[in-house]
């Protein structure tokens, strides 16, 4: 690849990310205001948001750390998002792989963890103990489910695992041959967005939204990118892993969208689970289909 | 004689043993012993060919014992451990010199022992990993472990107890060796490599498997494998700092090393592998994965749960030589690369993170994560040389400890592992959790009172930090830098070689580059301050009493920080299943002993002594005899 179109990718790759992160905060929003029975926001409300944010006159900071937490939170997604192909473009996805992806993705939750204990917050460092806690439990079935995926098409190159699904079309994706797996991940990705029922290390009611707590203007306008690209990142791997990717933009869009569309309609039906009940409902359901499905792989 | 380049080191290494025997309680002692390892260092720099696939090298000096000729040489293995060893005993040492060393004199303690202690830790590692057979083998595996005693020990109170209960394992694990080299020899008839070499093929499977399990278990103890892992936490933990940052980041690896050179390479890793454990689908080589992977999983577990930093590494320590031994069983050409690598990162970050931790307890008189907090604004460059000794401890880009475990799921994946590789993936997670503790609760959260006028690092402490962590970032960034070692090494253990780059490996089934990965990273971290700092309003500072506290106003002498119990929801659920079975059993085989000596003393003392010595006698006369 000559290196001009390589860094091309590199830089449209993140900003396609975030565009459409944007655009899945708007549906989750849409969504949450269907099932209340409200109207919702409008379009460009997410980039309202973001602009508003950063433009506030009141930006507390707790320090320099602080500050590197939200910048690692931001930089680690959009690294991120240059190991995750999309329809013709791989970025440098061939040089890292899932693995290498699934640990990347792990950055964003530590600056952001860092940046909170530097607010000197009992309740954003309680929040973090939870989240951490949560990644615990998430993880493991999520690793489970990417073993089952890179052993059964042999390669821990992302592109390679798109080429195996799309080699036979619809019948050779990832959720038809190995549908235990994707049930599994599902769950597990339902759980990495921290949405209710899995929202336990922010609880308003009782942490005063941890990690959140000391965060105001451009630190929660930092976030706010960050959970676009949160949202982004999740659903494409998921779609990488089990729907085949995508061929052409459409279809990738709206596989990506649809799959989103599931765990945020769950969310708003749902109350919280403490964080010892989504421990236990973490270890035992997807853990354990992910063991049957891995066991159908091997 | 002309004196090989492996003799020049051992005159080296013994001058500075000598030198810290007779000059040792003289102030610039430190910095003499300091340099004495840099010329150490250059000296085994001159075979720095071993670590390109070069010729061993033999040292000169041979005996005759009893028919059996004991030999010194250095090949690629053990170049590579004695890298390792050197440097981190020269940082060490360099940290311990200065302030560190005035400080430690003046609350008490024997400078003059610890320099002795480390020289001599040194030397006797030297020795071990040049031993050109299975006897000099035992004679460097005895000096190490009674070096290794006298620096656990020399702290007294808890340290000596702790050193006295490694000291007891180590001895057993020592008779284990003897054993195991006892039954070569009859086998073998030689206790020479290359004799045992073809000997080996032809053992039976009981006499392979007494000598996996003999020998399995005598290294394991060094190594702190499960279930013989509990004496080297408390041990390490209680060394005196920069003795500690040494330790841990080498000690127990010598039980890699033995382990990598006689099951590995003498007796090679497909004998152990057809080796079955009847009535079960396993064999001896997933026993030892599985071994490795409990090795992992509870010494994590257990570390997040202490309460003290030095405690806390040391568990991790113990948790990490895991990784090392599982990509070795695994044995294929990545998983041996990323098991070896592991060696040399975890010594770079292991060294910087007791280093970090030690300059805390410096600078603030403890070590207790719940008497810390906010020392971040007090202490920056600590604060940055422990972030990137535990990303490197935790596995996560951009540091080298990634690279290495990378390799290590990379062959479980290949090899179809699906246990073996969640159970590494769980020790990892839970190392992140007990990692954000350990940053969190010294440097996070609120600064107290009484730390309000604390220093940064005195420089004599910072220079060694700092040059560790310009390692596990450089190794992370270009990890095909030690991954030539790692390939040489390989090569003379008879292991398969990665296809390996500058930026890390390639393969069909997935590649790595480091180069690439950490260059978009830090692009992702550009593009974000980017942002931060010019697309937002300007941010100002507050007071960390400035704080949202539920309507209260926040005053100095209210401590405001979350640190005990810091994963309560998580020890709800497994909280109950830490039920110290080890200890319980460690205690049980301590009260047998007891019990039974207890018996036999009043055996000896109530009988008649002239009845047992007269039937002791006849017993034998009756026995020459016949």
């Amino acid at each position: 690849m000559a290196p001009m179109e390589l860094i091309i990718e590199l830089i449209l790759m993140p900003l396609v990310a975030f565009v459409v992160g944007m655009m899945m905060v708007l549906m989750m929003r849409r969504i949450a205001a269907k099932l209340q029975r409200r109207i919702g926001p409008p379009f460009f409300q997410p980039l309202y948001d973001i602009v508003k944010l950063h433009s506030k006159r009141t930006q507390v900071s707790h320090g320099l750390i602080h500050d590197i937490g939200i910048v690692m939170a931001m930089g680690g997604y959009i690294a991120a998002e240059t190991l995750l192909p999309v329809p013709g473009m791989t970025g440098i996805a061939e040089k890292g792989g899932i693995i290498t992806l699934l640990y990347l993705m792990m950055i964003p939750s530590l600056g952001l963890a860092l940046g909170v204990g530097q607010c000197a917050n009992p309740n954003g460092s309680i929040g973090i103990a939870r989240a951490l806690t949560a990644m615990l439990a998430y993880d493991i079935p999520l690793v489970i489910v990417i073993f089952g995926v890179a052993y059964a098409a042999g390669t821990t190159n992302l592109v390679d695992i798109i080429a195996v699904q799309q080699a036979g079309g619809f019948e050779t994706w990832g959720a038809v041959q190995m549908p235990v797996l994707a049930i599994a991940g599902l769950i597990a990705m339902h759980a990495s967005l921290g949405k209710q029922p899995f929202e336990i290390y922010i609880a308003p009611a009782e942490i005063a939204t941890g990690p959140m707590v000391e965060m105001s203007g451009k630190y929660l306008g930092g976030l706010f990118v960050m959970q676009c690209f949160q949202l982004y990142t999740t659903s494409v791997l998921y779609v990488s892993l089990f729907l085949g990717g995508g061929t052409t933009w459409f279809d990738f869009l709206l596989k990506s969208f649809l799959v989103l569309a599931i765990p945020v309609s769950i969310a708003y039906l749902f109350p919280r689970y403490r964080t010892e009940d989504l421990l236990r409902l973490m270890w035992k359901w997807p853990v354990m289909l992910g063991l049957i499905g891995v066991a159908f792989v091997l | 004689m002309t004196l090989t380049p492996l003799d020049e080191l051992f005159l080296y290494s013994g001058i500075t043993v000598l030198v810290a025997l007779l000059l040792g309680r003289r102030l610039p002692a430190g910095w003499m012993v300091t340099i004495l390892y840099g010329i150490q260092l250059l000296a085994l720099m001159k075979m720095a060919p071993l670590g390109y696939g070069g010729e061993p090298i033999s040292s000169a000096l041979t005996f005759e014992v009893m028919g059996q000729s004991l030999s010194w040489r250095f090949d690629a293995l053990s170049w590579y451990f004695a890298l390792i060893t050197l440097g981190s005993a020269l940082l060490s040492s360099w940290y311990a010199c200065g302030e560190w060393e005035q400080r430690f004199r003046q609350s008490g303690g024997n400078l003059w022992l610890f320099h002795l202690a480390m020289t001599l830790n040194v030397f006797s590692m030297l020795i071990l990993l040049a031993s050109g057979d299975l006897l000099s083998l035992f004679i460097g595996w005895e000096l190490v472990s009674w070096a290794g005693f006298l620096l656990m020990a020399m702290a007294g109170g808890v340290a000596t107890k702790a050193a006295m209960r490694y000291i007891t394992y180590a001895m057993a694990g020592a008779m284990a060796i003897f054993g195991g080299i006892a039954l070569v020899y009859v086998s073998a008839g030689s206790l020479q490599y290359e004799a045992i070499l073809t000997a080996a093929s032809q053992m039976s499977t009981a006499h392979l498997w007494m000598l996996v399990i003999l020998f399995g278990a005598g290294f394991g103890i060094k190594m702190g494998l499960m279930p013989f892992h509990l004496w080297q936490a408390p041990a390490y933990a209680e060394t005196p700092g920069p003795g500690s940052a040494f330790l841990g980041a080498i000690s127990s690896r010598m039980g890699l090393f033995a382990i990598l050179l006689v099951l590995v390479k003498l007796f090679g890793i497909v004998n152990i592998d057809s080796l079955k454990i009847p009535f079960t689908l396993i064999d001896a080589r997933d026993l030892l994965a599985w071994i490795a992977v409990f090795t992992i999983i509870f010494p994590t577990f257990t570390a997040m749960k202490q309460n003290d930093a030095r405690q806390l590494l040391a568990w991790h320590g113990i948790g990490q030589g895991g990784y090392m031994l599982l990509g070795l069983v695994v044995a294929d050409a990545m998983g041996a690369a990323g098991g070896l690598l592991h060696v040399f990162n975890h010594a770079t970050y292991q060294a910087a993170l007791f280093m970090a931790v030690t300059a805390v307890i410096h600078r603030t008189g403890t070590a207790d994560l719940n008497k810390l907090g906010g020392l971040v604004v007090r202490m920056p460059l600590t604060f940055m040389v422990l972030l990137v000794g535990i990303i490197g401890l935790a596995g996560l880009p951009p540091m080298n400890g990634f690279v290495s475990k990378w390799l290590v799921y990379r062959s479980l994946l290949n090899e179809g592992m699906p246990l073996l590789f969640v159970a590494a993936v769980i020790g990892t997670l839970g190392t992140i959790l007990s990692v954000y503790k350990l940053i969190h609760n010294i440097f996070l959260g609120q600064l107290r009172v009484e730390h309000d006028n604390v220093k940064e690092a005195p420089w004599s402490m910072m220079i060694p930090m700092l040059i560790l962590t310009a390692i596990i970032f450089i190794t992370g960034l270009l990890p095909g830098i030690p991954l030539a070692w790692v390939a040489s090494v390989q090569q003379a253990v008879g292991l398969p070689v990665p296809d390996y780059t500058l930026g890390g490996v390639e393969s069909a089934s997935g590649s790595l580059d480091m180069i690439w990965v950490i260059g978009v990273l830090f692009a992702g971290f550009g593009i974000g301050a980017l942002i931060f700092y010019f697309a937002g309003g300007r941010s100002k500072r507050v007071h960390q009493l400035d704080n949202y506290a539920g309507g209260h106003f926040l005053t100095a002498d209210v401590r405001y920080q979350y640190s005990d119990n810091f994963y309560a929801g998580l020890m709800h659920l497994i909280g109950g299943w830490y039920r110290g079975s080890f200890l319980w059993l460690e205690q049980s085989v301590k009260s047998l002993v007891e019990f039974l000596s207890l018996g036999m003393q009043g055996l000896y003392r109530r009988a008649n002594a002239e009845f047992y010595l007269l039937s002791t006698a006849l017993f034998v006369i009756a026995w020459v005899v016949i």
